[in-house]
């Protein structure tokens, strides 16, 4: 019976490194890793792993919208997240947005194994007590690209950066931040970075400073 | 040479039994056991009296912190290297001064935690390097380890561009002018590759 391809997706390499080596056995090979949610989609859609174990809480795309990219760019693979957390609205968000499975960072490495293998033969795995919950929406309508530049706006990064990251034009981005300002009623860049931590798009401690 | 003996400290089991995993890979390391709160951490370094203790900082149920200076008491001998996932080089200087030898981030590379161990196993305490961030540290050390930019890149899971940038970062904030330079300064601040490697 051929191994259980998986790409890891952490921004912090030693957890990475450490979950390989939990991992790593005669039923699961880890194919790839990234350390940013922007590139866990690239080595996803490259790679078509049968799982991909996603952070919730990576820098540059989160672990939410990168579940949602993954599901429409590479259909077959299947989602366990991964995270310190277990508040029933990430739980449900990440649920809505297609994961199979959601796993504590507490909980032992034979768990994680078995969540791994149950996802591949079809089951689906979530904390008890979370099923049928809404999860929350947000107060107002963000296409998938606001999302996109609420995440970068609140890890510091300026217009021309952004750009760069999202292979779009500056003037693009423009368009988007002002969109994101008018629809969350909010006038300085500063005033979008709160509302972003307060919407639950980023988590304060997820947000890198920049080198 | 007797192997360094590391009690590993940290309250997500998925993370503490990674570390462990990775410590066990590491030649001249010897895990000798692993704590997932404050108090069992205390009783296991007074029992096992470890060479070093890898303390996580950054969780919300262990109190690293305050668990830091009743550690330094039950095993003064045992040297204690705080691992956190806080980007803020003042955290290390607090770590500092509360007793630790050294801080490494959760975003280092093996490499670096293992010579990070090395060095508090021998005795050196890890100042940060004022005004580097996490970062730049990482790839400080790297370089210090002879490594190429390719290497460094994916040892990090970064761009080769990316690396480039930050060592262009450092010399200019290090004040040097060529990669050599660069391993120079990284060798005199007390940054080396582990014995034999």
């Amino acid at each position: 019976m051929r191994a259980i391809r998986v790409v890891l997706g952490d921004d912090h390499a030693l957890v990475r490194e450490g979950i390989k080596a939990c991992l790593e056995s005669p039923r699961v090979l880890v194919v790839g890793e990234a350390e940013d949610g922007r590139e866990l989609v690239r080595r996803v859609q490259v790679l078509r792993p049968d799982i991909a174990l996603v952070d919730v809480s990576m820098p540059l795309l989160n672990g939410i919208e990168a579940t949602r990219q993954i599901a429409r760019i590479s259909p077959g693979t299947r989602v366990v997240i991964l995270s310190m957390f277990d508040d029933k609205g990430t739980v449900s968000s990440a649920r809505e947005a297609g994961a199979w499975a959601y796993v504590l960072k507490d909980e032992a490495p034979d768990h994680l194994v078995r969540t791994i293998e149950r996802v591949h033969e079809g089951e689906r795995s979530f904390p008890a007590g979370t099923e049928g919950l809404p999860s929350p929406k947000l107060p107002v309508d963000l296409t998938p690209r606001e999302r996109e530049v609420l995440q970068l706006v609140a890890e510091g990064m300026r217009s021309a950066e952004m750009a760069r990251v999202m292979k779009r034009s500056v003037c693009t981005i423009r368009n988007h931040r002002a969109r994101l300002m008018r629809k969350l009623g909010v006038r300085t860049a500063v005033a979008l970075v709160e509302k972003a931590e307060e919407l639950g798009v980023v988590r304060l401690e997820a947000v890198r400073r920049s080198a | 040479m007797r192997p360094i003996r590391v009690l590993v400290v940290d309250d997500h089991a998925l993370v503490r039994h990674g570390l462990v995993r990775l410590l066990a890979t590491l030649d001249g390391v010897e895990v000798v056991g692993a704590a997932e709160d404050g108090e069992s951490a205390i009783r296991l370094a007074a029992e096992t009296r470890p060479d070093v203790v890898l303390l996580d900082l950054s969780m919300p149920r262990l109190d690293g912190m305050s668990a830091l200076p009743r550690l330094r008491e039950v095993a003064p001998a045992s040297r204690v290297l705080v691992l956190s996932m806080h980007d803020e080089p003042e955290y290390a200087q607090a770590a500092v001064q509360m007793g630790a030898s050294g801080l490494v981030s959760k975003a280092a590379s093996s490499e670096t935690l293992s010579g990070a161990i090395r060095a508090v196993a021998a005795g050196k305490t890890l100042e940060p390097e004022a005004g580097l961030t996490p970062r730049e540290e990482e790839v400080l050390s790297l370089v210090a380890f002879g490594r190429k930019n390719e290497e460094i890149a994916r040892a990090l899971g970064i761009q080769p561009k990316t690396v480039e940038h930050h060592c262009g970062r450092l010399m200019s904030k290090l004040g040097v002018r060529t990669r050599a330079g660069l391993v120079a300064h990284a060798r005199r601040i007390g940054l080396r590759p582990p014995a034999g490697s």
